[in-house]
């Protein structure tokens, strides 16, 4: 018999999952280049909440569960003690702060690569694009 | 009687499921600007799944630019090109 904590952390799991698939068959089919550009941020979006999901350390500490703060500014032994038991893994939260950002100059990017395509081809569908000649 | 993380853990699943189908509904309009409209919705949904998991900093930072910028900067780009995907 499964548990209501697991059914539902698997439900949120595999949503996410299902939004990595269909952000990919976006990037990967559909015509448009700024559709191509949504999907693409739909897709980094999906992998950093994964990331963010692995750090949630529900299996460790079932009970309580806290972000990784430390209220205290000269922290006790058992204040650290309590920090180490109860707070969720930090490590992914860093690293997928910098990928937002660096997510964010990416997606400029490509939206400037696409405004010069625009302006050179007169349209943004790659069908379109690829059948042009010279 | 429910726990509160229960309940919790309850809205986490529901907020992902809603984002399931705005990415759905944004992944398939044909209309450019409906299909921002419909990701900054599930930028929204992440947000508020971000702050359930634990990661207020990230939501801090999420928000102004998932939310705020990115559709921001691809309305622009819409209206200076196409508005319909053929």
């Amino acid at each position: 018999m499964i548990d209501a904590f697991t059914f539902l952390f698997t439900t949120c799991m595999l949503s996410i999952i299902v939004n990595l698939g269909i952000s990919l068959y976006g990037v990967l089919y559909r015509p448009s280049l700024i559709k191509k550009i949504i999907s693409l941020t739909i897709f980094s979006d999906s992998a950093n909440i994964t990331a963010i999901i692995i750090g949630y350390v529900r299996w460790r500490n079932p009970g309580e569960i806290a972000p990784p703060v430390l209220l205290n500014p000269s922290p006790t032994l058992e204040d650290i003690e309590t920090f180490a038991k109860v707070a969720v893994d930090p490590l992914p939260q860093a690293l997928v702060l910098t990928a937002i950002v660096i997510g964010l100059a990416v997606t400029l990017f490509l939206v400037f690569l696409t405004l010069q395509m625009y302006r050179f081809y007169g349209t943004t569908d790659v069908r379109r694009i690829a059948k042009l000649r010279g | 009687m429910v726990e509160a993380s229960l309940i919790v853990l309850g809205v986490m699943a529901l907020f992902a499921l809603s984002s399931t189908i705005a990415t759905y509904l944004a992944i398939t309009e044909r209309n450019l600007v409906k299909a921002v409209l419909y990701s900054a919705i599930q930028s929204t949904l992440y947000a508020l799944i971000y702050y359930l998991l634990m990661a207020p900093d990230i939501v801090l930072v999420y928000v102004p630019v998932s939310v705020g910028l990115y559709p921001a900067i691809v309305l622009m780009l819409i209206k200076k090109t196409e508005k319909e995907e053929s």
